[in-house]
């Protein structure tokens, strides 16, 4: 079977590899394009989110997908989950917004603690950093699909699986013809 | 003739149709010793190449300029991207319509215009009937003539997945004479 699928790799000329190798760019494109749309969207910089710990039980659990959005006109409410980053860390937490100051001109600064934490944020912020601003909020949640995220969680934990799967993909697509 | 045995997995319809469709260009260009005309093949691969360009260009400018600042460039590639899709699928639906070798026939005495033939073929999923269909348009008079056969693929494999092109062979000279001498007829 594998000496078949060669076989017609061989048998290609110049402009059909041409045209599997921009098949393969057109599906990394078409997904590229997607997410990025996505972002432009929901004015998120990352519309989709996988819950990584169990911090927000039991509203949330780890594997769980979250959908987000980042709409300047939404102020921030006390009570609401947010998801934010700490700067000079990639990963985003999901918790629960505590205390929030907020100036007539619509600056603010807010605590955040997860649900089911037993001490706020301040831990998980950068040293000396006491509050989190708007621009550390990555979006608000809208809307969940429970353990969908396992998939992405297993793949970041094995990345020799990642790779391999990848690989295998970009293979078929390059060799498998139309 | 190329003595090379094209061997496919005789189960898969795609690979069958590919491998009898590389047949009929061979039989085209090599036999009946007909120019290729690749601009219908390299529209499609322009047009695809445009798409993936615009891709890396968001992609490279969202890297420079990080996300909510590249949100105009971002919206801007990402619907040109779509429009893309969009010209593609028409394309594919419209220009191309299952036509997978254009080739011309020159006159090397220069009298006779040029005279395009196009070879187009058609195999429903699952299905074991081939349909090939060779046109042939004059430049001069814009007239089209075209020959049509349907048969199962079984008439031109064998068992173990090999292409009979002495098989194939024939049925398709025999479609060319039809045209041929049809407009000798006129």
């Amino acid at each position: 079977m594998i000496d078949a699928m060669f076989d017609d790799l061989k048998r290609m000329n110049k402009r059909q590899f041409l045209y599997q190798v921009l098949s393969f760019g057109m599906i990394v494109s078409s997904a590229l394009m997607i997410w990025k749309g996505l972002m432009v969207f929901t004015g998120s910089e990352s519309p989709i989110v996988v819950v990584l710990s169990g911090s927000m039980e039991p509203a949330f659990f780890r594997g769980d997908l979250l959908f987000l959005t980042n709409y300047e006109e939404d102020p921030i409410r006390v009570g609401e989950i947010v998801v934010f980053k700490v700067e000079g860390r990639d990963i985003p937490i999901v918790h629960r917004v505590l205390k929030l100051h907020e100036r007539e001109n619509g600056t603010a600064k807010f605590l955040t603690k997860g649900d089911n934490n037993s001490v706020d944020d301040r831990g998980l912020y950068a040293p000396g950093q006491l509050w989190l601003a708007k621009k550390d909020v990555v979006g608000r949640a809208r809307g969940l699909l429970p353990y969908v995220g396992m998939v992405t969680i297993y793949m970041n934990e094995y990345p020799k699986v990642k790779y391999a799967l990848l690989a295998g993909l970009a293979g078929y697509v390059l060799i498998h013809r139309e | 003739m190329t003595d090379e045995k094209t061997k496919v997995n005789k189960w898969d319809g795609s690979a069958v149709k590919n491998a009898l469709d590389d047949a009929v260009r061979d039989i085209l260009v090599k036999k009946l010793n007909y120019e290729e005309n690749f601009a219908l093949v390299d529209g499609r691969l322009g047009i695809c190449s445009i798409a993936v360009g615009i891709a890396m260009f968001a992609l490279l400018w969202d890297y420079i300029h990080p996300f909510p600042a590249s949100k105009p460039v971002l919206l801007l590639c990402v619907s040109f991207y779509f429009v893309m899709m969009g010209v593609l699928t028409f394309y594919t639906a419209y220009m191309e319509k299952g036509i997978f070798a254009v080739v011309v026939h020159k006159d090397p005495a220069g009298i006779d215009p040029e005279v395009t033939w196009e070879a187009s073929s058609y195999m429903k999923r699952f299905d074991d009937i081939f349909q090939l269909t060779l046109s042939c348009t004059k430049s001069r008079d814009g007239k089209v003539k075209t020959a049509t056969f349907e048969k199962s693929v079984a008439c031109f494999m064998d068992t173990e997945g090999n292409l009979l092109q002495d098989l194939l062979e024939p049925e398709v000279l025999k479609l060319h004479t039809n045209i041929v001498s049809g407009k000798k007829e006129k």
